[in-house]
């Protein structure tokens, strides 16, 4: 019953200087919700990294042409061709999906629209390693590819950018480069991975795009599908003793190619962002201990204040005790009220941010219950000297203090 | 006996000098007595109240209460005395304005750590007592002064203590008023409760049965008082 006594004691002491207790729990405010915005976000940006590495299917390794180097002088770029990518595709000891491409810019005209269009030539394999779909028509064959024929999928917005629907672009042809390709497929819209935008670029089959628009068998990038269980270091090693055959490179020459394991690239932005996050939760900690301060100095004022009504306390029979639990109890629950106050703050922006860029809103509970728990013991601490000075206060002389 | 003190002394420092409020008081006062303590302002009585209500220790003597002593003890132990033992009345009422009658009649049963059902009930008799059963909930700000000080002595009665201290009950209460809460106090000493008064206007001390006079420090005149 003591323990209801002080609770309700600490709320209406809250509630009478209502102005006073909101702006003693801004900094605590303010610091609850810089935290758990931050939190928020880096768990929702988390959750839609996640997704957009889900799109790409399964997992891919690339492999780029790199400069070579002898005796520290560059010697140029070292070709990837197709015979690498039909030297890998060779191997059977491997479960992987081999997807040479070649990209280059043309123009693109159909009617009297003219873009100037990303052309990559795929093998029917690519678009299943990259986890693309076909919304309208189809994907060219494995035959097409053989037979360079003159044929092209297109990305989502394609049609839109030569001003015409996909409906109307299907099994019509369009102009590459003036020569006529006959659209055989859409793709449904597949988002922006970040550094391009698949839904912007044109597909032709790889063998046309190398004999009949860029003139060449080199390979802009060779994508390797792989399992997700798949050993990936094993995998980088036949990867390398294949393509350093097909090089000719001796021992200890060094590579001319690189090998990207995207799910690297995701695994040091995930560790960006937790470093981000570290680094705004220990300013906002230092605002919280600021906002402690605060709360000290105001719970001193109002010890002052209500000295007689300590005075009164103790001569009723309180305890130096039960007189530090009540003003502790205001201390923590004015923290806690600023904590929660925060909280609600900060979904609020986070929702505001995440209907922006179109994210899931996600935040972990135990981000929540943390910075509750970090106000209460913020107000705990700085609560403890007030209180032990109401508790210490003569009851003699503070019954008749004015 | 229900007090009894042995040269009780109380010295203050006040910067660099020592000021001496009681210079060896000895007092005894039985159960059921209706005392008043007198004297003009800086004669000690208030110093001497706060001892004897366990408010304060002496810098010197013994002071047993119930046969208790009482002098040397602890803030704690002394804060359970005042708690079980005494109950005070105040000049200013004293009440906690955000809180109803009921809450403020209930305040030192929460410090005895008494269950809240018991507690209501207790209060709410108390409160009949003193004729307020009306006015439980009502907030001190809603009640009159006559009011606010019976809804006090309720508070002060409701552990049911061995003494009643009231200091200057009557002195912010018009005088019909004040009449009304010494005839409370003269009923509730019929009906056993010691009660000790302080007060310096000789109308109020004349309505207790024994007068004590303190003057610089020491006991001028202790009288019986028969008018009554």
């Amino acid at each position: 019953m003591l323990v209801e006594e002080s609770i309700k004691s600490a709320i209406s002491s809250i509630k009478t200087n209502g102005v006073r207790s909101f702006l003693t729990a801004l900094a605590i405010i303010i610091g609850t919700a810089a935290v758990i915005t931050v939190i928020g976000i880096g768990s929702s940006a988390e959750k839609a990294l996640e997704a957009s590495i889900d799109d790409l299917g399964p997992r891919t390794l690339s492999i780029f042409p790199s400069q070579r180097k002898r005796g520290g002088i560059s010697s140029g770029y070292n070709p990837l061709v197709i015979k690498d990518a039909e030297a890998l595709a060779k191997n059977k000891e491997h479960d992987w999906m081999i997807a040479p491409a070649m990209s280059g810019n043309r123009q693109v005209k159909f009617n009297n629209s003219n873009i100037s269009g990303d052309i990559n030539g795929y093998l029917p394999i690519n678009f299943k390693v990259r986890g693309f779909d076909i919304g309208q028509g189809r994907i060219f064959t494995e035959k097409e590819n053989l037979g360079r024929k003159k044929v092209i999928v297109l990305g989502s917005k394609v049609p839109g950018e030569l001003k015409t629907s996909a409906n109307q672009l299907l099994n019509k042809d369009i102009l590459v480069a003036g020569t006529s390709y006959k659209v055989i497929g859409i793709l449904k819209e597949e988002g922006s991975t970040g550094w391009q935008n698949p839904d912007d670029d044109l597909y032709v089959p790889l063998l046309t795009a190398s004999q009949r628009i860029f003139g060449t068998d080199r390979l802009g990038w060779i994508n390797v599908g792989i399992s997700n269980d798949t050993n990936v270091d094993y995998v980088m090693m036949t990867i390398e003793e294949i393509l350093r055959q097909k090089h000719d490179i001796g021992p200890g020459g060094d590579n001319d190619f690189r090998i990207n394991d995207w799910s690297q690239y995701s695994d040091l932005r995930r560790q960006a962002t937790g470093i981000f996050t570290a680094l705004i939760a220990g300013i906002a900690g230092i605002s919280l201990i600021v906002g402690g301060i605060g709360v000290m100095n105001i719970m001193l004022v109002s010890v002052t204040e209500r000295t007689r009504e300590i005075g009164l306390r103790k001569a009723l029979g309180a305890t130096q005790k039960s007189i530090m639990m009540q003003f502790i109890i205001e201390a923590v629950l004015l923290c806690i009220l600023g904590g929660i106050l925060g909280i609600i703050i900060a979904t609020s922006l986070l929702f505001l941010f995440i209907s922006i860029n179109d994210w899931v809103f996600s935040m972990p509970l135990s981000a929540i219950i943390g910075s509750i728990t970090f106000s209460a013991l913020v107000g705990l601490f700085f609560g403890i000297w007030p209180a032990r000075r109401a508790a210490k206060l003569d009851p003699a002389v503070s019954l008749r203090y004015e | 006996m229900l007090i009894s003190t042995q040269n009780l002394e109380k010295k203050y420092q006040v910067g660099s000098e020592t000021v001496v409020a009681l210079k060896g008081i000895n007092l005894s006062v039985k159960k059921g007595e209706f005392l008043s303590i007198m004297g003009p302002s800086g004669s000690g009585k208030t110093t001497l109240m706060n001892i004897i209500g366990c408010l304060d220790s002496p810098s010197s003597g013994s002071y047993m209460l119930n046969n208790k002593t009482v002098s040397d003890l602890s803030d704690d132990e002394l804060a359970k005395i005042r708690n079980s033992e005494i109950g005070f009345v105040f000049q200013s009422f004293h009440l906690l304005a955000r809180n109803t009658a009921l809450d403020n009649v209930m305040l030192p049963l929460k410090y005895a750590g008494k269950q809240k059902a018991e507690a209501i009930t207790l209060a709410k008799d108390v409160l009949g007592q003193v004729g307020l059963s009306d006015r439980c909930s009502h907030s001190p700000s809603e009640l009159s002064g006559g009011q606010q000080q019976r809804v006090a002595i309720a508070r002060a009665l409701v552990n049911k203590p061995s003494i009643l201290f009231a200091d200057e009950p009557t002195g912010n209460l018009d005088s019909k008023t004040g009449s009304e809460i010494m005839k409370l106090f003269k009923k509730l000493n019929e009906e056993g409760q010691t009660i000790i008064l302080i007060t310096h206007e000789d109308e109020i001390a004349k309505k207790s049965k024994r007068v004590i006079t303190i003057m610089d420090g020491l006991i001028e005149s202790d009288v019986e008082n028969n008018d009554e």
